[in-house]
């Protein structure tokens, strides 16, 4: 299987966010980050109804991750307080299933917590995901960066540039499923 | 003058018509209540037409919109009621906005009759989860190939219901109003017919909500190149499909789809 999911070009972007990642010494509840695997209750019930999907008015950030070569699209939507804490966010796609799974379970892991734990929680995805299809790597590669993008936009807002949002092109496309296969 | 509150609470309520259409089980309300959701949709065009006529413009936007996950069919006539009436009192006193009043009278005054018999009264199975196809043996697998398909195409023929009709109300030229048009047709078709299917299986669920970026348009031939590979895409999904379910029946309506998908493309190389 060819590894997509890059989880250095993530913690590259990572980095171009300025964020400090703080490293937690004890376990935390991440450790139970669960990912999409068949078709179980849970699943179905993101892909009935996903979480914190849509659009989020007054968003500290907005970031977008594109796959230029399919035209598929993340738009994430952070609100940050002022104690660092994500206070809310959106997201939405015309992306896959797949996606959309990743995008509701992510959101929800990362509302009403801080920034380093968003970005440990990348983190743990990015090592759950070398089980996952190169489909669904790809899929969540895009949910994450699309958050990242958010954040990078938020702190060029900081630093007073005019940016409606910000957009990360994606290096790696769905349309290579059959050679990974 | 019409502006995109009205817009937006048609495009709910056609949804919310469409949606009761393929949560009922009963062949002849089911039926009368899809052709209820065409009209709804003739007057969502009608009413972006004239907001475009205006100088205005609307969106696809839908405020925190769930489904009426009702468990008989007279609470979700009742809700259905409840919406069209609360919908009358937005329509403007112009000739579309007295059109749109006596038809929604019309829907009104069949959902009454409905309730009048309390044979019309079933249970509604369509949320209940339990991904199962009655009369047919198909395994788990295969329950969740054909789970995840309808989850994907009933969002993607949605999403190319709007996406095309707001290119048809933009456009000038009479050959793509043509393809629009058919493709549109083609579009509702297909969601009526995986609306159905997933509420057989109990999995019926709204499809999320467009962002403005999937159609606002730049650039047409990436938009056409992006659509037919995405047409391919969906033909490759029902001919795995076809293959995947041991069924003879539902095997040959993937094949039928995958054939349809196929003139889409030679539709939409037309806008090229």
């Amino acid at each position: 299987m060819i590894r997509i999911f890059n989880p250095i070009l993530v913690c590259i972007r990572l980095k171009r966010t300025k964020i400090h990642l703080k490293l937690h010494t004890k376990r935390s509840i991440m450790d139970n980050i669960q990912l999409p695997e068949g078709m179980n209750p849970e699943v179905l019930s993101h892909l009935m109804n996903p979480q914190n999907y849509g659009k989020l008015e007054h968003a500290s950030g907005v970031g977008v991750a594109v796959d230029e070569k399919t035209g598929e699209y993340v738009i994430f939507y952070t609100l940050l307080n002022e104690g660092d804490t994500i206070e809310d966010v959106r997201f939405a796609t015309n992306g896959c299933q797949d996606t959309v799974v990743v995008g509701s379970m992510f959101t929800e892991m990362i509302k009403n917590n801080s920034t380093s734990f968003a970005q440990e929680a990348i983190q743990k995805m990015n090592a759950k995901l070398g089980g996952a299809s190169p489909q669904q790597q790809i899929c969540a590669d895009m949910v994450l960066s699309a958050f990242v993008a958010s954040m990078i936009n938020y702190e060029n807002l900081q630093e007073g540039k005019k940016e409606e949002m910000h957009v990360l092109k994606m290096k790696e496309s769905c349309e290579v499923q059959d050679d990974a296969k | 003058m019409m502006q995109n509150n009205l817009y937006k609470a048609k495009h709910r309520l056609w949804l919310e018509v469409l949606f009761a259409s393929f949560a009922v089980n009963d062949e002849a309300i089911k039926s009368r209540l899809y052709e209820f959701s065409l009209i709804a949709f003739r007057h969502m065009k009608w009413i972006g037409n004239e907001i475009l006529a205006c100088g205005n413009d609307y969106n696809y936007d839908r405020d925190a919109m769930m489904l009426y996950k009702r468990e008989s069919v007279f609470e979700l006539v009742q809700a259905l009621k409840n919406a069209v009436a609360k919908t009358q009192a937005l329509y403007p006193q112009t000739p579309l906005g007295e059109r749109l009043r006596t038809d929604d009278a019309y829907l009104m005054e069949y959902l009454s009759q409905i309730l009048k018999d309390s044979g019309n009264n079933k249970e509604i199975t369509a949320f209940g989860m339990q991904r199962k196809w009655e009369n047919k043996n198909l395994d788990k697998e295969q329950i969740d190939a054909l789970t995840m398909f309808l989850f994907e195409e009933s969002y993607k023929e949605y999403e190319l219901i709007l996406v095309y009709a707001y290119m048809q109300a933009r456009t000038d030229i009479a050959l793509h109003y043509n393809v629009f048009e058919d493709l549109v047709a083609e579009s509702h078709f297909h969601l009526k017919s995986f609306g159905n299917m997933m509420a057989k299986m109990g999995i019926l669920a709204l499809p999320r909500e467009l962002h403005e970026l999937t159609y606002h348009i730049k650039d047409l031939n990436q938009f056409v190149h992006d659509g037919i590979a995405e047409e391919e895409a969906a033909k490759e999904m029902c001919r795995e499909l076809s293959s995947a379910v041991k069924d003879e029946e539902l095997s040959k309506f993937f094949d039928f789809i995958n054939f349809q998908e196929s003139y889409h493309i030679e539709l939409m190389k037309k806008l090229l």
